[in-house]
């Protein structure tokens, strides 16, 4: 591995399908990622350890994401979010930037675009810890 | 005519080309929804259940707008869309409620007729089977399959469903053992009779398999083959199979096996693995027995240290049985992964006795002669035939694999079962470590072209420029062309992976690389440029980069992940798109061109176009003009007498030259515009047609024409109905009937073009050359193209303006060129020399061409 830190990376989503198509890309980058399908889970996972990014669905049993997104925002304000929702409406979008996500994608979309903005996502958190 | 009749037939236009258009529209929309759907599936997009509903809903309504449309356009003539409609709507509804659904087929199915996409019809193990034997074109024992709707019906005629719910629901609640419950169940299928049409059906599949093998008495391997097994969860040995049983036996041995479903063992299993007893659905397997010299187990990798790149096999004498169950000593061989696929170890067991097939049926044991005990029960030749077979299987099923397999007394190699086998790669390992070894490894390029089947390639290059190429294509070679070629389908089996400079993710050659599943990128600009012959390259097409070098992690690391085409949602979606998407009804002079032939929404769509683009020239055929629309005969400097009818903005008439004819000037509708310059470029014209012989007039004598063919656009006249982003044209040139369907406008999303083609004079296999060069030059302008027999389709889609009408000036150029060529083509040497006749005639207009469409540049 290359000297500088391994930025962490947390998935959210109920549909295995989603996870399974971003894991591998994210990890062919050099990222350290772990995906969830619960949200319960990922939070008591992201108790033990806070992820310098957290992707995320919004419509999902139990805890949604909005609600965990708050959660993760609390437990460390630095974590970047990324929102990715089959139901996008203004609405969310908007309590989403509310509550400091970093940005808002609509699915479906093209892995290209996700990319980006994780890309950027980690130049602002290397900025950061360096 | 009284005012009155004439103001009613004026509002009755009225409705009927306001129809007419909205029909457009919503053909044009349904084809881009089809078209996004399929995108989903290429990989390129996350995407989840969420999206498929609501592109479901999307199609279901647009479907029905069609049909409304059509039954205002010929009220009462097309009923049928209605059931058709309504059925595939339940079906879908069925799939996206996530029941699955017990396809409504016959009780039987053929070998030859199964491939992957029947494993809801046939179960897993059948499926995996048909794929081989039928696509990949490896031995399998020939046989068919007892269906799942088979096995419905014999748990429904005899409430059998009923019955077994109320004992697997005692043992849930702990009224009764699971030992008990089983023996119950058992029991019920031992005395239950089988249903008469079931019993005809296997007597018939078993007439016409046994009809191959004359003479002998046949006897059947019959297994099971249940919805599951064989695939992610493997329900190893759950279920039973039998060997060598006589052919009157046949039904008891399904009986048999259907009752092995209910075993104790397999009902534990299941409950432990969270299937519900609902899941339950059992496909049956019979082949012809072949009797076999050596059988045994192949391992793609070594499960245990799948780092090492070796297969693993085990053979021994006779029947594999043995092997499979741990019974008996058998050879050991590992073989590595790599041509010329090299035996790095060898272990000669001590085998004293082996299975072998009874005379009357059945098997037993026999002891073997001294000779052969301590001998190899596989020869070198045979170990690398095993393994490069071996490899061609994983390579398509892309998973690790565990096959059996026999040799027979001849020496032929037949695989009698393959299924995925699990391996532990020490994940975390290999994660820790990619990122690094990738980043050693230059990227010679990335992110050029389109990928058009995604998979990990790893091999030398071998570059094709010309057709003598292919034959000497090298086994595992990555295949690097300038264009894309239905003629690569030749070599797809020895491929590992495609890529080209120039050619479409849509068009045949993808199709046919994403059937066979080889990693194609297409359109990279400049590959034969790039990478050299030889060199030793790493295609990740999952991500579109091309490495310098072999890169084993990377292929270990997507061989552990379990391929995204498996998981939930894309086979969801690969479902509901065979009900929406898939186009069955191609040629219009089909028997099934019917609504009760419609078995899809894009079927539907299709009709229901067709139909109305007939209705309207129906109209104009047999009312004359109407007074809303410009209906008027073109004036050209070729022969061709063409009549326009403008249902919106497609001609530019001056109120005083209403009664002049048009000229091609006044055309304002994109397409038709396009076809025409395209049609009088210098040279399209000119080719002299040549005097047909008499023996082609004779046989062009004897074509009569169907009654289906006789409508006034067949026979009448050339006419075309056009707006200002569209045009139908249909032709009778010579004795061809061209049509040409085609939207164009500013958004790249709705722009299409459809080109069918058919007839001609002359015998069939004229016509069948002049079919080929078209499909030849339209896939080489990216068309993605349907042959059958003389009929050719070739459709595009989703082009920018200045591209679409590129090609729409292309087939005004094709139609002109090819419009009597069938009667020269004496033989294959004319399909190239015409080729290159037709691309000199674009390559010397070049300035035409390229200049064609410059005006709608954004």
């Amino acid at each position: 591995m290359n000297n500088e830190q391994q930025i962490s990376i947390l998935v959210l989503d109920d549909e295995p399908v989603v996870c399974k198509r971003l894991r591998p890309i994210l990890e062919k980058k050099g990222y350290a990622v772990e995906t969830f399908f619960e949200s319960e889970e990922a939070l008591k996972r992201f108790k033990e350890k806070p992820f310098h990014i957290v992707i995320t669905d919004l419509k999902m049993k139990g805890l949604d994401g909005m609600q965990f997104l708050t959660a993760v925002k609390e437990l460390s304000p630095d974590t970047e979010v990324i929102v990715i929702t089959g139901f996008a409406t203004m609405e969310t979008a908007k309590e989403s930037f509310r509550k400091g996500v970093f940005d808002f994608l609509a699915k479906p979309f093209k892995l290209g675009e996700i990319s980006d903005i994780i890309q950027k996502a980690e130049v602002k958190v290397r900025g950061r810890i360096s | 005519m009284g005012d009155r009749k004439r103001i009613a037939r004026q509002e009755s236009f009225n409705v009927f080309f306001k129809t007419f258009q909205k029909i457009l529209t919503a053909n044009n929309q349904m084809l881009a929804v089809i078209s996004e759907m399929g995108d989903k599936l290429s990989g390129d997009y996350i995407f989840d259940s969420q999206y498929i509903r609501s592109a479901c809903r999307e199609a279901e309504e647009l479907t029905q707008e069609l049909i409304t449309g059509i039954n205002i356009l010929a009220p009462g003539k097309y009923t049928g869309l209605n059931d058709a409609f309504q059925h595939i709507q339940s079906e879908i509804q069925e799939e996206q409620a996530g029941r699955p659904v017990i396809p409504k087929t016959d009780h039987i199915m053929l070998y030859h007729l199964i491939n992957r996409d029947f494993e809801d019809v046939v179960g897993a193990k059948n499926a995996n089977l048909g794929e081989i034997k039928n696509v990949l074109e490896l031995n399998v024992p020939d046989g068919f399959a007892i269906t799942t709707r088979a096995f419905d019906s014999f748990m429904s005629v005899n409430n059998l469903w009923d019955k077994v719910k109320t004992i697997t629901d005692a043992w849930y609640n702990k009224e009764l053992s699971v030992e008990k419950a089983s023996q119950q169940i058992q029991t019920l299928i031992a005395d239950t009779k089988i249903p008469d049409p079931l019993k005809k059906a296997v007597d018939k599949a078993s007439g016409l398999l046994y009809r191959g093998i004359k003479g002998q008495k046949p006897f059947l391997a019959v297994r099971s083959s249940a919805w599951g097994e064989d695939s992610g969860h493997s329900f190893a040995g759950q279920y039973l199979s039998l060997l060598n049983e006589p052919a009157d036996h046949l039904l008891d041995c399904y009986k048999k096996i259907v009752a092995s479903a209910y075993s104790a063992s397999a009902m534990e299993y299941r409950r432990n693995k969270g299937f519900s007893e609902k899941e339950v659905v059992m496909a049956v397997g019979c082949q012809l027995m072949i009797n076999p010299r050596t059988s045994g187990v192949l391992y793609t990798f070594d499960p245990q240290m799948p780092e090492r790149d070796l297969m693993l096999i085990s053979s021994t004498w006779g029947l594999g049985a043995p092997i499979v169950d741990g019974r008996s000593a058998s050879d050991h061989f590992q073989v590595n992964r790599r041509f010329p696929y090299a035996e790095t170890l060898i272990t000669i067991a001590e085998k004293t006795e082996k299975l072998v097939l009874q005379k009357n049926g059945g098997t037993k044991n026999c002891s073997v002669p001294n000779e052969g005990r301590t001998a190899a029960s596989l020869t070198p030749k045979q170990l690398k035939l095993l393994a490069k077979t071996a490899l061609m299987i994983e390579r398509h099923f892309k998973t690790p694999q565990d096959i059996e397999f026999a040799f027979d007394k001849e020496g032929t190699l037949f695989i009698l079962q393959a299924r995925p086998l699990n391996i532990q790669i020490n994940r975390s390992m290999i994660i820790h470590d990619l990122p690094d070894i990738l980043s050693r490894h230059p990227i010679l390029f990335g992110n050029k072209g389109t990928i058009a089947q995604r998979g990990i390639a790893i091999g030398k290059v071998f570059k094709i420029f010309k057709d003598e190429d292919i034959d000497v294509f090298p086994l595992g070679a990555i295949l690097v062309a300038k264009y894309t070629s239905p003629r690569f389908a030749k070599v797809i089996r020895k491929t590992a992976g495609i890529i080209t400079d120039v050619g479409s993710a849509t068009g045949h050659m993808a199709t046919i690389a994403r059937e066979f599943r080889v990693p194609t990128i297409v359109n990279t600009g400049n590959a034969t440029a790039l990478l050299e012959s030889k060199q030793e390259i790493t295609m990740d097409a999952e991500e579109n980069n091309i490495y310098k070098g072999i890169i084993k992690e990377l292929r270990n690391y997507h061989l552990i992940e379990a391929p995204i085409e498996e998981t939930f949602e894309y086979r969801l979606l690969r479902r509901v798109l065979k009900k929406t998407g898939s186009l069955n009804l191609l040629d219009p002079t089909a028997d099934n061109f019917t609504p009760s032939g419609c078995k899809t929404f894009h079927d539907i769509t299709r009709f229901v176009h067709e139909k109305a683009v007939e209705e309207l020239i129906n109209l104009q055929y047999y009312h004359h003009h109407d007074p809303k629309t410009a209906t008027g005969k073109l004036k050209l400097p070729v022969p061709l007498d063409l009549v326009l009818i403008d249902i919106g903005a497609g001609l530019v008439v001056n109120e005083n030259e209403k009664s002049a004819p048009i000229v091609p000037e006044q055309i304002d509708s994109i397409p038709m515009r396009a076809f025409i310059d395209g049609l009088l470029m210098p040279g399209a014209w000119d080719t002299d047609p040549m005097s047909v012989g008499l023996g082609s007039f004779m046989s062009s004598m004897t074509r009569t024409f169907s009654t289906n063919m006789a409508t006034p656009k067949d026979i009448g006249q050339n006419l075309a109905v056009i707006s200002k982003p569209y045009a139908n044209i249909s032709l009778r040139l010579g004795y061809h009937f061209t049509m040409i369907d085609a939207y164009i406008d500013d958004n790249p999303n709705n722009n299409y073009a459809y080109f069918r083609f058919l007839g001609g004079v002359t015998d069939i296999t004229k016509r069948s050359r002049r079919a080929l060069l078209l499909s030849e030059i339209l896939e080489k302008n990216d068309f993605f193209i349907e042959v059958r027999g003389d009929l050719v389709v070739a459709r595009i889609k989703k082009l920018t303006t200045e591209r679409m009408v590129r090609k729409l000036y292309l087939l005004g150029v094709l139609v002109g060129f090819s419009r009597q060529l069938d009667v020269q083509m004496l033989s294959d040497q004319h399909v190239h020399r015409y080729m290159e006749n037709f691309n000199q005639l674009i390559t010397s207009n070049s300035n035409i061409y390229e200049h064609e469409g410059s005006h709608y540049e954004q």
